[in-house]
């Protein structure tokens, strides 16, 4: 399965994904210190304008990290599953002496762990730099934080997973539509679906959201593989 | 195991269109199988059931005297085929994407890539990226993956699409090669007869999913080969006379008046000139040849009036 994914990643050319990550988390870092200490958020008289409750730095950081990883996942998705569906190099793949279910899964994971991968390191960069920032200057959004503590890294971890996985509905829409464009279109119905609750859900108050709709990734995930060797490749 | 590859009354179906109708097929091992039929006929798709990309709808495909169900897959393990158009990672070289093919198939033989692209004649090209490949060079490409795993079995759909004369004559001498020497069963589909004429042992002809006719190249030959159509007013003396005086033994009465001298070695000159000498009236003498194609023809041409 290690060497599944690795393939997979070798033939999807994983350094174009790499530099778009890269590129994609240096903006989001500068965005999110610009909103934290230069003001781009603020009113002409230095007031925040934020909505209620989210006054604090995190809530940016998560809803536009989340968002942006995401929408990358399902291009990724995209490009690597729906887009080899339409260009026959699944064809190509299903003629291997290989169960479908585990070529499918194996793309699947591959994708998914270069963005849990990703999603955390970029969180990671960027409350780094707020707190490091926040040493020296003042920030418009109220630090809420700590880099210290294990529960931070443990939400952080967990919020991942929850964003990461997430993109499996939006790859099962695009399965059914045969279309990559669907699948990268239904990441952003989900992204305005979920963003109010991702925005500010926190673990200790609200578990059950996060749960339900890990659960109904995974089912998502299950249902794109599940059928596959019966199905005729059209 | 006569038969390496076998179908019985394989029959497909999608959104209540027939493309394939109780299709068999006989393929004998070590054997190259023709696999011809105009455009549509069903040769994709047959190929398609015997390579477990699609499930028939009804019927069976029997492979190395295997069922096959839709987890089997060890037996892909012993196949390699083209189907439609191969299709490449366009942004990887020649090389790589063998490379990873061989990993795929779990095929470890040092130096199979490089020899597959130099039987392909790629070796210089190889390092290229897909992308940049001409239309013949990727179909050369996709042989050369076909035979990259030394299967035991190769199904290759319009394999000499888009090569040039001198290309296909190439190909058309590889296979023969891959056939005498390691003994390989080859399936080739083809629209066109000549694709296939001089290679193929068997040859299966399909029609709007129907499988006209399956015959063996000899007995096509035996068949069809060109004749002498000999028109006389006394056949049994006429018949006397090539016999007996011309030593004919390979001819035969169609009619009364009528007769084919399936000897080809013997000249139309010297048979009227033996008619004539011995008294028989002629009234028309003629070289007929019916061609592959026509035969081809006449069997997909009866189809299409139907």
């Amino acid at each position: 399965m290690i060497k599944l994914i690795k393939l997979e990643w070798k033939k999807n050319n994983i350094a174009k994904y790499m530099r778009g990550a890269v590129i994609l988390a240096a903006f989001l870092c500068l965005f999110v210190f610009a909103l934290a200490f230069l003001g781009i958020a603020n009113d002409p008289d230095g007031t925040l304008d934020a909505a209620e409750g989210m006054g604090t730095i995190s809530a940016p950081i998560e809803l536009f990290t989340s968002m942006s990883f995401l929408i990358f996942t399902s291009v990724m998705l995209a490009s690597f599953i729906v887009s080899a569906y339409k260009n026959k190099t699944m064809n190509l793949m299903f003629s291997y002496p290989i169960k479908r279910q585990k070529i499918l899964a194996s793309q699947m994971i591959a994708v998914w762990l270069f963005n849990f991968a990703a999603l955390v390191v970029t969180k990671l960069l960027i409350y780094a730099c707020v707190s490091i920032g926040s040493l020296s200057m003042e920030s418009s959004f109220a630090v809420d934080f700590n880099m210290g503590s294990l529960s931070f890294y443990i939400q952080l971890l967990l919020k991942s997973f929850v964003i990461v996985s997430m993109s499996f509905i939006a790859l099962f829409i695009g399965m059914i539509m045969k279309s990559s464009k669907a699948t990268i279109i239904a990441s952003f119905i989900m992204i305005f679906l979920t963003q109010a609750n991702i925005g500010d859900f926190s673990l200790a108050g609200n578990l059950i959201f996060p749960a339900i709709l890990t659960v109904v990734s995974f089912t998502f995930a299950v249902l794109s593989v599940f059928n596959a060797e019966t199905r005729d490749l059209l | 195991m006569p038969n390496i590859v076998q179908t019985n009354q394989l029959t497909k179906i999608i959104d209540g269109k027939e493309l394939v109708k109780n299709v068999n097929i006989h393929v004998k091992k070590g054997e190259v199988y023709g696999f011809l039929g105009p455009n549509g006929a069903g040769k994709t798709t047959v190929m398609k059931m015997l390579t477990n990309l699609w499930k028939p709808t009804s019927g069976e495909v029997w492979l190395f005297g295997e069922k096959l169900t839709p987890a089997s897959y060890e037996v892909l393990k012993r196949m390699g085929s083209i189907i439609e158009f191969p299709c490449f990672y366009d942004h990887m070289s020649g090389k790589d994407n063998l490379q990873l093919h061989s990993e795929y198939m779990g095929y470890h033989t040092p130096g199979c890539v490089e020899d597959a692209l130099e039987m392909l004649g790629l070796a210089d090209a190889s390092e290229k990226q897909v992308k940049s490949y001409s239309l013949g060079m990727k179909q050369r490409l996709g042989i050369a993956r076909a035979i990259l795993c030394k299967p035991e079995l190769l199904i290759l759909d319009e394999p000499t699409n888009g090569l040039d004369p001198a290309g296909m004559k190439q190909i058309r001498d590889l296979f023969r090669m891959l056939c005498s020497e390691y003994g390989i069963t080859i399936i080739i589909s083809s629209h066109m007869l000549s694709g296939v004429e001089s290679i193929a042992d068997t040859i299966g002809v399909i029609n709007h999913g129907n499988m006209m006719k399956e015959i063996s190249m000899k007995e096509i030959s035996e068949m069809n080969t060109a004749y002498i159509e000999l028109a006389v007013e006394n056949t049994k003396k006429a018949a006397y006379v090539l016999a007996d005086k011309l030593e004919l033994s390979n001819f035969k009465a169609i009619d009364e008046k009528c007769i084919r001298i399936y000897d080809a070695c013997i000249d139309t000159k010297d048979i009227s000139k033996a008619l004539a000498m011995n008294e028989v009236e002629i009234n028309s003498i003629s070289k007929k040849a019916e061609s592959l194609e026509d035969y081809f023809l006449k069997l997909t041409g009866e189809g299409v009036r139907k």
